[in-house]
């Protein structure tokens, strides 16, 4: 066998983190953060509220339920979403459904059924997909353990010196836990790992917002917190 | 020296010029005339049916001056005009030639004994395949821009495609096919990589290479498993005088031993060390989220050992190796695992072969053995290891007939080969891309494709060819390649031909067709047993016109019907239901005299691929309309100069319409529009590069500087695009890419 994987992949990895372009980690830009299901799994009968985190240019992130949103897979629970007071809703169906889709998805018996849901935003200029799971309850992570500059960070608003490595830390194992660090002030370093840090660098704005978003890998659940940045 | 020989070197002797016979005493009144000026000679040495004849020793007459055909038959040596040369090698008749310029006949040797025989011989080489160029060691060092690389000089060759970073690691794209339709042999065997993953560089050093033949199609039956074209390298054999040469540059150094081990043996030895790893971490900024626990680096080894046992038989042991290496963590933190990339590829091939001269018999005789492993980790869930030992016995008979059933000058050819490969697999990787599919999102989580054992991978091959003259005008090669892949179980019939005319001197015309077959070994190919054979059907015609010594243009025309291409199906199984065409006009002009050696060639390629029955045709991933290349090199004394610019079509892309968001795994989903809809610019350079040659005690010392793209043309090589597919970034060529070496002889 004939392999070609190559260096070229690593290459290409650094190269696209390199060009002069929006990084991934960075806030103040016009996409969807993160979609969360509240919970992200239910037992028959449990409703899951969407929602979404929303970064947009020139303005601060903000939560918001979509403006549109559809169920992708299975067709068959295209039933299970509809809008309600508090957004857009999935309500996990009963047994007799639930069984219908394990057997159209080749499941096997009492294994939850996801379910994609497409979500938009911002007049349809934003989409997203977000699997929930149905047929089983389950929840969004805590945050623990978060650090910033060494210390717990008791209010939204925090403050950190420029030009300096600001230490970022979420109690999160990476194997299990997928982080993102975000910011819209500095430049953020090992933005995907639970120990980060961030730079603000001379050219860089004063005042921001950092955010940090983690997601559960077996549960496809959600959790995100934001703070108000600045670097005086 | 038999009777015979003594007969004919009387008889040579007799056809040669006067003046290089006597040179009789002036008249003691008369002014001594001024000696005949020396020139550089350049020959061929070939034997009665145009195979070139290697290691044949080229002496002065009345000197101890000599020189050795190379691999391609080809000798150097410095000689007064007019002198003679008398050439000898085993098995052979000796021969004697007048140095008439510095472009020399070919030396035509008649078998031992030949000369009591009655063959007409035309003297001329049989007809090359069209399009197909050869160039020696001097002349792909002289070739600037590629930095003395001998697979960057491959892109001078008309039909290759030209790129400014390489392809990959398998080699080359020749006529609108993907690099791993073409192969690469050194010694006639292949190599599993081409380049080290660092510098660029190839795992060759050109001076361990005697020459570099390139046959972009319509090959020879004795080359098989590509469906395009062939890229022989052959390796230099060690000198009658011993010597030594050292060469470093910001890139590597090496060392390159040679010279004789008693009357019949010779050696070389070549090992590198690659030396920008020294650098690396130094240039590599502060600021950027890297931790190189193993600085990406690497070695390669050359030895070829050549031994003359008798004058009937020739043996040569050979080994290529090669070691790359590299691990490092795109973070600072060379402890997170899940950023982590690690990669070893090494390879060992070991060749002992054997040739065997008997009158209008010969023989070559091969086993070679290679090892080879490929190891690539990214992160914590993806990995591939392949470890692929691979035995290959090897054998070719020749038989030369001055007549044979109304035919002359014929020569009948058959041989035989087997490849013996296990591969050990252990791999978990996402789904592999193939040509003409846009790139998925890059994700170090995603595992499509799992497997771990062991497969076998038995190929037996044997084929038959006859050249011959059907007058002195008209020559002709027929032969039949029969391939059976025991994996898929599959027999592969490969007829193939070529007719050369002459139809008015110095014109040649050439017709080339045949059958070529690419067995399924390329990324995942051998898991798939149902997988057979790519196919293509070449037609090659060609025109050559040799107006004078030093002088060739040749021209050609080709079409290639491209079928059972190997592609994803529906349900990301892979199956033979791809299909495509290829058509274009390739153009060389090459002058070699004096001190000048020049190059001229322009290409035009159209290639398409359907990739299942009822899908669009879609442009080939690198199709390139038009490469035009153009160098000169001049080379007097202690100096050498020369210059090459280039010009060629950016290669298609598929560009993105948008984007989805995948919430879950934090990533975008691109959408893309038709495949290979778009095409990166068009773009051109000027390399140029200084040699300075100068004698420090016994040690001829070389510096030189080679400078590519020297007016900073700052092109696209391909596109990229941000993370969510919002804005697209255009990977640039380096504005200017010096490299300066020093090399030490001794």
């Amino acid at each position: 066998m004939k392999a070609a994987v190559s260096l070229a992949v690593v290459v290409s990895a650094l190269v696209g983190c390199a060009g002069d372009v929006d990084e991934p980690w960075f806030l103040d830009h016009d996409r969807i953060v993160a979609v969360r299901a509240t919970p992200p799994g239910g037992a028959s009968g449990e409703r899951l509220v969407l929602d979404a985190l929303i970064g947009t240019k020139g303005a601060p992130t903000h939560v918001a339920t979509p403006e549109v949103a559809t169920v992708v897979s299975p067709p068959s629970l295209a039933g299970v979403l509809a809008p309600a007071a508090e957004g857009w809703v999935v309500t996990a169906p009963d047994e007799a459904t639930l069984a219908a889709a394990r057997t159209e998805l080749g499941l096997a018996a009492g294994a939850p059924v996801p379910v994609q849901v497409g979500v938009a935003y911002s007049a349809g200029t934003l989409f997203a997909l977000k699997t929930v799971w149905l047929g089983e309850h389950r929840d969004n992570p805590v945050l623990e353990g978060m650090r910033i500059d060494g210390t717990e960070p008791g209010s939204d608003r925090v403050s950190v010196a420029r030009e300096v490595d600001v230490p970022l830390e979420v109690a999160a194992d990476p194997l299990a836990m997928k982080v993102n660090w975000l910011t819209s002030c500095g430049t953020m370093h090992d933005f995907d790992l639970p120990a980060a840090y961030l730079v603000v660098e001379p050219d860089d704005p004063t005042d921001g917002e950092l955010a940090v978003v983690v997601r559960d890998r077996a549960t496809g659940g959600v959790a995100w917190r934001v703070w108000s940045l600045s670097a005086p | 020296m038999t009777f015979a020989r003594r007969v004919l070197l009387v008889a040579m002797l007799a056809m040669a010029p006067a003046g290089a016979l006597a040179q009789p005493s002036p008249p003691p009144d008369q002014p001594e005339p001024r000696p005949a000026p020396t020139v550089t000679a350049r020959g061929k040495v070939i034997d009665a049916s145009g195979r070139p004849v290697i290691g044949a020793t080229v002496t002065i007459e009345g000197t101890e001056i000599r020189a050795l055909s190379d691999r391609t038959g080809s000798f150097t040596i410095d000689a007064p005009m007019g002198a003679s040369l008398i050439i000898e090698a085993g098995g052979f008749d000796l021969a004697v030639w007048s140095v008439t310029g510095e472009t020399l006949d070919d030396v035509v040797l008649l078998p031992a004994g030949a000369a009591l025989e009655t063959i007409e011989m035309s003297g001329e080489a049989p007809a090359k395949t069209p399009g197909a160029a050869t160039l020696d060691r001097t002349e792909l060092q002289r070739v600037p821009g590629t930095g003395g690389d001998i697979v960057k000089a491959l892109t001078v060759m008309p039909g290759v495609v030209n790129l400014q970073i390489p392809l990959g690691y398998s080699g080359v794209v020749i006529r609108g096919a993907s690099p791993q339709d073409s192969k690469v042999l050194i010694d006639d065997f292949e190599v599993p990589v081409l380049f080290h993953n660092i510098g660029f560089r190839a795992v060759v050093p050109a001076d361990a290479i005697a020459s570099l033949e390139f046959i972009p199609g319509g090959y020879d039956v004795a080359y098989g498993r590509a469906s395009s074209g062939i890229v022989s390298l052959t390796t230099r054999g060690g000198s009658e005088d011993r010597s030594t040469q050292t060469e470093v540059s910001m890139i590597d150094g090496g060392l390159l031993a040679q010279g004789p081990l008693g009357k019949r043996t010779r050696y070389m030895l070549g090992l590198r060390r690659s030396t920008i790893d020294f650098i690396l971490p130094s240039i590599i900024p502060e600021s950027v989220d890297l931790s190189l626990t193993t600085v990406p680096s690497y070695w390669d080894e050359q030895l070829r050992i050549d031994h003359q046992l008798s004058g009937r038989w020739r043996l040569s042991l050979s080994s290529i190796g090669s070691d790359d290496t590299f691990e490092l963590y795109t973070t600072k933190d060379d402890e997170a695992a899940t950023k982590r990339f690690y990669n070893r590829t090494r390879f060992l091939r070991l060749t002992a072969a054997a040739k065997y001269y008997n009158g209008p018999w010969s023989a070559n005789l091969a086993l070679s053995g290679l090892l080879q492993q490929f190891v690539f980790e990214a992160g914590v869930f993806q990995y591939i290891d392949v470890r692929q030992p691979t035995v290959t016995p090897r054998a070719e008979v020749t038989r030369t007939y001055a007549r044979l059933a109304g035919l002359t000058d014929a020569v009948w050819r058959f041989g035989g080969e087997a490849s013996i490969g296990r591969n050990s697999v252990n791999l978990a990787l996402p789904l592999e891309v193939r040509e003409g599919e846009p790139p998925p999102p890059f994700d170090l989580e995603e595992v499509t494709e799992v497997y771990k054992g062991t497969i076998w991978v038995p190929d037996f091959t044997a084929w038959t060819a006859l050249t011959a003259s059907l007058d002195p005008r008209i020559r002709f090669t027929g032969g039949l390649r029969a391939e059976y892949f025991a994996r898929p179980e599959e027999l592969a019939l490969q007829p193939r031909g070529e007719l050369s005319i002459k139809v008015a001197q110095p014109w040649t015309v050439r017709l080339s067709a045949g059958a070529f077959r690419r067995p399924p070994e390329y990324q995942s190919e051998n898991l798939y047993k149902n997988l057979k054979s790519e196919r293509s059907m070449q037609t090659i015609l060609g025109l050559q016109y040799e107006p004078r010594e030093g002088v060739r243009v040749q021209s050609s025309v080709y079409y290639i019907d491209r079928t059972r291409l190997i592609t994803h199906t529906m349900d990301n199984s892979l199956g033979n239901d791809g299909r495509g065409t290829t058509s274009g006009a390739e153009f060389l002009g090459t002058y070699r005299g004096g001190p000048w050696f020049a190059w001229l060639s322009y290409s035009y390629s159209h290639s398409t691929r359907e990739d299942a029955p009822g899908q669009p045709e879609r442009l080939f991933s690198f199709d390139q309309p038009h490469s035009v290349n153009a160098a000169l090199s001049w080379k007097r004394g202690r100096w050498q100069l020369g210059g090459r610019w280039q010009l060629y079509s950016g290669l298609p892309y598929t560009p993105v319409m948008g984007s989805v968001f995948e919430s879950d795994r934090n990533l975008y989903i691109p959408v893309y529009d038709e495949v290979n809809s778009a095409r990166a610019p068009i773009h051109h350079q000027l390399d140029l590069r200084v040699d300075y040659t100068r004698g420090v005690g016994p040690v001829a010392l070389t510096g030189f500087i080679d400078v590519q793209n020297v007016y900073m043309n700052e092109s696209v090589v391909t596109y990229f695009y941000s993370y969510d597919y919002s804005e697209q970034i255009a990977f640039k060529s380096l504005p200017i890419i010096p490299s300066l070496g020093l090399r030490g002889v001794w």
